[in-house]
């Protein structure tokens, strides 16, 4: 009995002095939610508008979780694993948090610009909005198999529902029918997966996943053992239920769909922050088979090969389709996959040095360049395609389509609009001077380092730079349509508005051609938090 | 009584996941679709019982299993609400009917 008492004291005492502080973004995000649910029903306070009330919660978000990032970097507060070990407060977690809710930020500011929830539905919109955000807050803290179905799972519930709230609109419906079918399954066979994984070794929480793998490993018959190959599956459907979030080949089917039902800046949404969540999610798991024991170096290795593999196919597989597509938003949609596709190069480059044999070259230091290439892609990825979905959605409230070809000549109508998308598109393609250009070049001077530990990477490097040159195709059709085309009669007329739409899109989109000029103040910082990542780790 | 290990619970389960997923493939009714993903998470509920009472996994498993039955809750109520929004739209369940979006 005492026993039980002492132990609750000391729980209480680590939730209420530690864990709480270190979870005071996602609390405030919480706490606004209710705020705003409760303004609604509440009489005289219902006056309030919601947008204000979301926004003020997301700054505050931010505004806390740079504090955090700031006293990490500095030292003052070291990473630790919090709430008995389900999250992790580390500057990896610590950076996507900020970026997050930065995007949140981003994310309101557009959707008051275009009033796509009416007034009746603001207090819903939010609501599922920033509940998805805090679901990505969590994956991307993660520390425990639970935390990680939980984080994926509140960050996809709400997306659905976000998909389908065009209300009365028939590809609306059906895009969230698709989602939620889709995204249902691939949660149903993550988790079946992660079951087997807890149960076989034992534990939930990922950390102490690769020494118990080592352990199952020399006591049974090497690889070939029932158990390993049963644990070997169980991580191959825990990569199912990601490649859904990621939108990787082969899962990549609800991706268009869901984008072109959907209204553009909940597409927008949803191409940038789960991904940022999703792929910190992955870095994280693919890590947690770090350990002495060389079989389970191993499979992290083949996962790493695994991996580079989809990522080639998801690029090529996107850019090949995004060719053929006249509706906008169709066209991003694909050109996210290849993204993704890209950044899974990353990833897979990551695995491949941290776990491969070691040779000659500095492995270790080259696997930090990997993450750091991988935060710079999503950093820059953050405006480059918010920006441009921005301006698809600006522009679609005023000649309400979303087909390119009435795109044709809107350059000389709305200037500064079409200007953000060819810095969008530019940085997109991976032009200089743009940050898109730096951001892939990292990443593929990863993946050739990695070239030199197996000759699997060529071909992924291959597929990379055939497919970045390949893109140039597509995008251009957007610009030649906005500046080469000329404006047919009749057509309705954007007008000019500097502000307070040109503003947004001038603010989103300068920032990538900043990133691009001056990287190295941001690699720098990256470099930093893949540094704290892999030295906790032991590499 | 003989006492029972794990693997009877564990083939039990594993029966539901394969049922749930051949549910979700074959289903052309968007409400056996979802059925087939609860047919799946339950199987995994048992398997994260079954593991609690037989491995070192101990209470977290039981732990694990109450979060899911929550999750499955939220994720069908969600569902629901989409299935009867694309009913409303389309009069009809029928995944295959939604064929407006494609390219």
């Amino acid at each position: 009995m005492n026993d039980i008492g002492s132990l609750v004291v000391r729980l209480l005492d680590e939730t209420t002095k530690t864990s709480v502080g270190l979870f005071a973004p996602e609390l405030v995000l919480s706490g606004t939610i209710v705020l705003m649910l409760a303004f609604r029903v509440l009489p005289g306070l219902n006056r309030i508008p919601t947008q204000w009330v979301a926004l003020l919660g997301a700054f505050g978000s931010f505004a806390l979780a740079l504090c955090q990032f700031d006293r990490l970097v500095t030292g003052e507060i070291p990473p630790t694993s919090f709430f008995t070990g389900m999250l992790m407060f580390d500057q990896l977690g610590t950076f996507f948090r900020m970026f997050l809710s930065l995007f949140l930020i981003l994310t309101i500011t557009l959707t008051v610009l275009t009033g796509i929830p009416d007034r009746d539905d603001a207090a819903d919109f939010y609501t599922l909005l920033i509940g998805s955000t805090i679901g990505m807050m969590i994956m991307a803290s993660a520390n425990h198999l639970l935390m990680m179905f939980m984080g994926v799972e509140m960050t996809s519930v709400p997306s659905y529902a976000m998909v389908g709230f065009l209300k009365g609109r028939k590809k609306s419906s059906e895009a969230a029918l698709k989602y939620v079918v889709y995204g249902a399954g691939a949660a149903g066979v993550m988790l079946y997966g992660i079951s087997l994984l807890a149960g076989l070794t034992g534990t939930g929480s990922m950390p102490d996943m690769a020494q118990r793998l080592g352990m199952i490993v020399s006591q049974n018959a090497g690889i070939g053992d029932a158990t390993v190959r049963t644990i070997l599956l169980a991580g191959l459907m825990v990569l199912v239920g990601l490649a859904f979030k990621l939108s990787i080949f082969p899962f990549h089917f609800w991706c268009p769909d869901a984008f072109e039902g959907a209204a553009a800046e909940v597409a927008g949404f949803l191409s940038v922050a789960s991904k940022a969540g999703a792929f910190a999610l992955l870095v994280r798991f693919g890590l947690s088979f770090t350990s002495t024991s060389a079989a389970v170096s191993e499979v992290g290795f083949s996962f790493g090969i695994g991996l580079g593999v989809l990522a080639a196919a998801t690029a090529t597989f996107g850019n090949l389709s995004a060719y053929g597509q006249t509706n906008i938003k169709r066209m991003l949609a694909y050109s996210t996959i290849a993204h993704a596709g890209y950044m899974l190069m990353a990833v897979s480059a990551l695995l491949v040095l941290a776990h491969g044999k070691q040779v000659g070259l500095d492995t270790q230091g080259e696997a930090r360049r990997c993450i750091e290439g991988l935060i710079y892609y999503l950093f820059v990825y953050l405006f480059m395609n918010l920006g441009a979905f921005a301006i698809v959605s600006l522009i679609r409230n005023q000649i309400f389509s979303e087909e390119i070809e009435d795109y044709n000549g809107l350059a000389t109508q709305c200037p500064v609009l079409c200007f953000g998308m060819l810095l969008c598109v530019f940085s997109l393609v991976g032009l200089p001077p743009m940050g898109g250009f730096w951001a892939k070049l990292v990443i593929f001077s990863a993946v050739f380092k990695a070239t030199a530990v197996h000759w699997v990477m060529w071909g992924v490097l291959g597929a990379g730079a055939i497919n970045t040159v390949f893109s140039l195709f597509y995008y251009i059709r957007i610009l030649k349509a906005m500046y080469i085309k000329s404006r047919p009669a009749g057509a309705r007329s954007v007008r000019y508005d500097l502000f307070p739409g040109g503003v947004f899109v001038l603010l989103i989109c300068l920032p990538i051609l900043g990133l691009g000029i001056l990287p190295q103040g941001f690699t720098d910082k990256f470099h930093n938090i893949a540094d704290a990542l892999l030295t906790q780790i032991g590499r | 009584m003989e006492a029972v290990g794990p693997n009877p619970f564990l083939f039990v389960s594993a029966v539901l996941f394969v049922c749930g997923v051949v549910c979700m493939t074959t289903k052309r009714n968007g409400i056996g679709v979802l059925m087939g993903v609860e047919l799946v998470l339950n199987g995994a509920s048992l398997n994260f019982v079954t593991f609690s009472k037989f491995t070192p996994l101990g209470l977290d498993g039981q732990v694990f299993s109450l979060f899911v039955i929550v999750l499955a809750a939220a994720e069908a109520a969600v569902a629901l609400a989409i299935a009867l929004n694309f009913y409303n739209n389309h009069l009809t369940i029928d995944v295959d009917r939604g064929d407006e979006l494609h390219g």
